[in-house]
């Protein structure tokens, strides 16, 4: 337990002081929304059908693109090698790192909502989308925490990571933004969606603690 | 397990005249002896490719997901080879399930591509595996890290497949229902085309079969050059 909150504490203190993930990643997620309100024009008209997919693309990717850069350091300069030598079992620093992966997203999806709260005039932090986001977002991440940290000694992890995340979270996408388009009422029905939702976050943290231990062992 | 060794030891005499024979009845049945359908014509002759391709390549899926497991309990770069021929051959039969499928789609439902349930979630499946065979083509053929990594990658597309089923089936349906495997119902369709089907079945399965059996035995001269070259790097006899 306090071998988890000493990954969890090491991988958030990381995600603060180097400016390469997730800060980067933040700057990306609020940049993309505005993109976005300029491409689809956002600002004029009801943004409520377009919005819930708009938010969800700038989580998916921020989280996809964030996740790659922060274990890159870690495999360049040895540390998961060395946290692998550690006498505690791997779930534990899997769960770590996934948990410190989902409060830094969480975070930065949080700052995203209440900066579109602001530019579209519509109240997106609300209980019941957070919880959506909490749910969807603990779905994806420990997905990629797993693909990123397994793949980061691979070459081309950078590009690839993003190949093989998206394709697996077509589900979650899809899960998530109709959730989120029934809590903006745009969508008529919540539960077979909220449900799928659960039933993803539920398995891919099962599965990922599972195949990490062993695809991690020497 | 000696038969099973046995039957295996035969592939390479067996397979190619059988997938050959099978290939070649099946486009004579498909093209002669099944009749015409009454409501949608000559097109409806695709059927006789599509389905059986579709059954290799979740054949070939099942094939990578085994071997993916092994590849992860036992560390035998024997199965990441088999693993990355099934792999590709289910491509390659979900690319032909697709192309036949808008071939037939176009004349039929006035459109090569449509967001239906079970064109989606085959789309994504083609996606999932183009991106293992990506994740393992970028590391060499004997990098055991890389392979236990695109191991961990099958088994989790494998296991996302019913997620994946699940939600765009509640996104959209329009794909024809079902009309070969119904449960205890008889098949809705004449007795000629469904003789004509089994033999594409046949023809189908061999063909596949035959191509994984190439691949794998490429991949593994492909692994065991690799071997031999590192082995001279390091100035050895091997």
């Amino acid at each position: 337990m306090n071998a988890g909150l000493a990954v969890i504490m090491k991988d958030l203190r990381l995600a603060w002081r180097d400016r390469a993930g997730w800060t980067t990643a933040g700057a990306f997620a609020m940049i993309a929304v505005l993109v976005y309100s300029f491409a689809f024009d956002l600002a004029v008209g009801d943004p409520r059908p377009l919005l819930p997919g708009v938010l969800w693309t700038t989580f998916l990717f921020a989280g996809v693109f964030a996740s790659g850069p922060t274990v890159q350091r870690e495999t360049d300069e040895g540390t998961f090698d060395a946290l692998l030598l550690a006498p505690v079992p791997p779930t534990v620093i899997y769960l770590g790192k996934a948990i410190a992966n989902l409060i830094a997203l969480l975070v930065i999806e949080f700052a995203v909502l209440a900066v579109a709260t602001i530019l579209f005039g519509i109240a997106l932090l609300t209980t019941t989308i957070v919880g959506i986001v909490i749910v969807g977002t603990a779905g994806f991440v420990s997905l990629t925490t797993l693909l990123s940290t397994l793949g980061a000694s691979t070459r081309a992890r950078g590009m690839l990571l993003p190949v093989l995340a998206l394709p697996l979270l077509i589900p979650l996408l899809l899960a998530a933004v109709r959730a989120t388009g029934a809590a903006l009422d745009v969508e008529p029905e919540a539960a077979p969606w909220s449900l799928l939702l659960g039933v993803f976050a539920l398995w891919s943290a099962l599965i990922a603690t599972i195949l990490f231990p062993l695809a991690v062992e020497r | 397990m000696s038969l099973l060794r046995w039957v295996y030891g035969t592939r390479w005499v067996v397979l190619p005249p059988l997938a050959g024979v099978g290939v070649m009845v099946m486009i004579i049945g498909a093209l002669v002896v099944a009749p015409r359908e009454a409501i949608e014509g000559d097109v409806q002759r695709i059927l006789y490719v599509h389905f059986p391709s579709i059954l290799a390549a979740y054949l070939s899926f099942a094939i990578v997901f085994v071997a993916s497991l092994v590849v992860l309990f036992k560390r035998d770069l024997r199965w990441d080879a088999a693993a990355r021929a099934a792999a590709s051959v289910g491509v390659l039969f979900t690319g032909i399930t697709l192309g036949t499928g808008m071939f037939w789609g176009k004349p039929i439902w006035g459109v090569y591509w449509t967001w239906d349930a079970r064109l989606t979630s085959t789309l994504v499946l083609f996606l999932i595996y183009v991106a293992y065979l990506l994740a393992r083509a970028v590391a060499d053929e004997l990098d055991e890290q890389a392979a236990r990594f695109a191991a961990v990658f099958a088994i989790i597309g494998a296991l996302d497949i019913p997620l994946v089923v699940m939600s765009v089936e509640w996104w959209r349906t329009l794909h024809p229902q079902p009309i070969v495997f119904r449960g205890l119902e008889r098949p809705a369709l004449p007795n000629e085309m469904l003789f004509v089907l089994l033999v594409g079945f046949g023809g189908i399965t061999l063909l596949a079969l035959w191509l994984m059996t190439l691949r794998g035995e490429a991949e593994r001269l492909a692994q065991r050059s690799a071997a031999l070259r590192a082995g001279l790097d390091r100035n050895e006899v091997v």
